[in-house]
């Protein structure tokens, strides 16, 4: 039995205060060292003893680390970025819908106060609600540390259960979406028990319209594999298509053949499979319907 | 190991109190155990419950998994903050007496300080805005009827 009253383990508290400071502690210390931001994730894995990290490494006081600006098109958001900061950003952006749908469905109002983007993608927890609505949008992800500065393909950073590309000595830094083209509408949408319950099953879509035709889209799943991931067989299948009730279907079979979905405490295999389709499949539909409004 | 105590300041119900932890203190501990305000609750420990709930900077956050020298600077409010000095109650708390929203208390702090935050930034609250944001503070004795009514009253 963990006693979870205290924080037993034992670590150096270091506060950078600028991304330079803490690239250097970071150079110093590798492995033996984690960056916190929010702390949602890793102050509970510190009291179950499944992380013991020897330095703790918080950038959440760095200036820039959680801006949110657009540039050119792209928004950029900090990975120091707070869930409430970025559900209060997109509420007025419609472009960014499912992003928006996405952040306010994570964890509670006290969660989202504290759990940063950079958190919930550097976790890399299968069921990242944050991650299949990033994935829809075409997201990028930049990462700065061992003498380089390199971004990457959201699908790229994600390896497996709570593994990422990113090294050792690296931070991410920001969330890059691309410019959303016009007439396309996105969506996300979750299964839990509760409200504020981990996803047994996510999906996010994009998708960009010309008339009654699918012109391109991203469909992502989110608690179905190792990682949240595109279902590229699902997005060929709709690409120049009419959209119809039957390319609904025809999606949702895609989808549940794609995916590997395993059993848990939150949910089965089956379960799984069998409404992956169907919820891939309603999801597309509200995604499609608004980008006919925008 | 380096277990390097500090010193550190922070605001509590707008006093300015300086208390030396180590790394791994918890702002729910410093709070309860250095500063002697028990109102902020134990629970669950892992961020699930939330009943250790505290304003910080105006913000609801978990002091169950908040490191005490993470909030060096901030301004922070515990359940101690709201009555008035002479003991006048804030309306939130009259509320929850009169619709009976306590029953063994134990989530009450954390439950006043989420309807505080809600009617700080919406006055006008329906009924599923107050449940959407008091979504995920449990109470045990599953009396969220009458907290809502009581969160309700305060709807203007």
């Amino acid at each position: 039995m963990i006693n979870t009253h205290i924080l037993k383990a034992e670590f150096e508290y270091l506060a950078p205060r600028s991304l330079a400071e803490a690239l250097d502690l970071l150079d110093k210390f590798g492995a033996d060292s984690k960056i916190i931001a929010g702390g949602t994730d890793l102050l509970v894995l510190m009291k179950k003893e499944i992380a013991t990290p020897a330095h703790l490494i918080n950038i959440s006081r760095i200036p820039g680390l959680s801006l949110i600006r657009e540039d050119e098109g792209w928004l950029r958001i900090g990975a120091a970025a707070r869930w409430s900061d970025i559900v209060r950003y997109c509420a007025s952006r419609r472009q960014y819908a499912a992003l928006a749908e996405a952040a306010s469905s994570i964890g509670k109002v006290q969660v989202r106060n504290m759990a940063t983007i950079g958190g919930n993608l550097c976790t890399a927890s299968p069921a990242a609600d944050s991650a299949p609505a990033l994935l829809a949008l075409g997201s990028q992800v930049k990462l700065v540390g061992a003498g380089r500065e390199r971004t990457l393909f959201l699908e790229d950073f994600f390896e497996g259960v709570r593994k990422t590309a990113l090294g050792p000595k690296e931070i991410m830094t920001e969330v890059l979406i691309p410019p959303v083209p016009k007439d396309t509408g996105s969506a996300f949408a979750k299964i839990t028990r509760v409200g504020v319950d981990i996803s047994k099953i996510s999906c996010a879509v994009s998708v960009s319209r010309q008339g009654f035709r699918c012109i391109s889209c991203r469909i992502a799943m989110g608690a179905v594999a190792p990682t949240p991931l595109r279902i590229k067989g699902a997005e060929e299948t709709a690409a120049g298509k009419e959209v119809s009730a039957a390319l609904l279907e025809d999606i949702g079979r895609k989808v549940a053949g794609e995916i590997k979905p395993i059993t848990d405490i939150r949910s089965t295999a089956e379960y799984r499979r069998a409404v992956a389709g169907v919820l891939a499949g309603d999801v597309f539909g509200k995604a499609w319907r608004r980008a006919e409004e925008q | 190991m380096t277990m390097d105590k500090k010193t550190i300041r922070f605001t509590v119900n707008k006093e300015m109190v300086e208390v030396t932890v180590e790394p791994n203190a918890l702002l729910l501990n410093v709070l309860r155990n250095d500063l002697g305000l028990a109102g902020t609750k134990y629970s669950c420990g892992t961020g699930a419950c939330a009943l250790c709930t505290v304003l910080v900077n105006g913000e609801p956050i978990l002091s169950c998994i908040t490191l005490a020298m993470a909030v060096e600077g901030a301004d922070i409010t515990t359940i101690e903050g709201l009555a008035q000095p002479d003991g006048t109650l804030d309306p939130v708390q009259e509320a929850f007496l009169d619709h009976g929203a306590i029953q063994c208390g134990y989530c009450t702090p954390g439950m006043v300080l989420m309807a505080k935050d809600l009617l700080n930034k919406n006055p006008h609250p329906t009924e599923s805005e107050i449940r959407g944001h008091i979504s995920g503070t449990l109470c045990r004795c599953t009396g969220y009827t009458s907290i809502v009514r009581a969160i309700k009253s305060l709807s203007k």
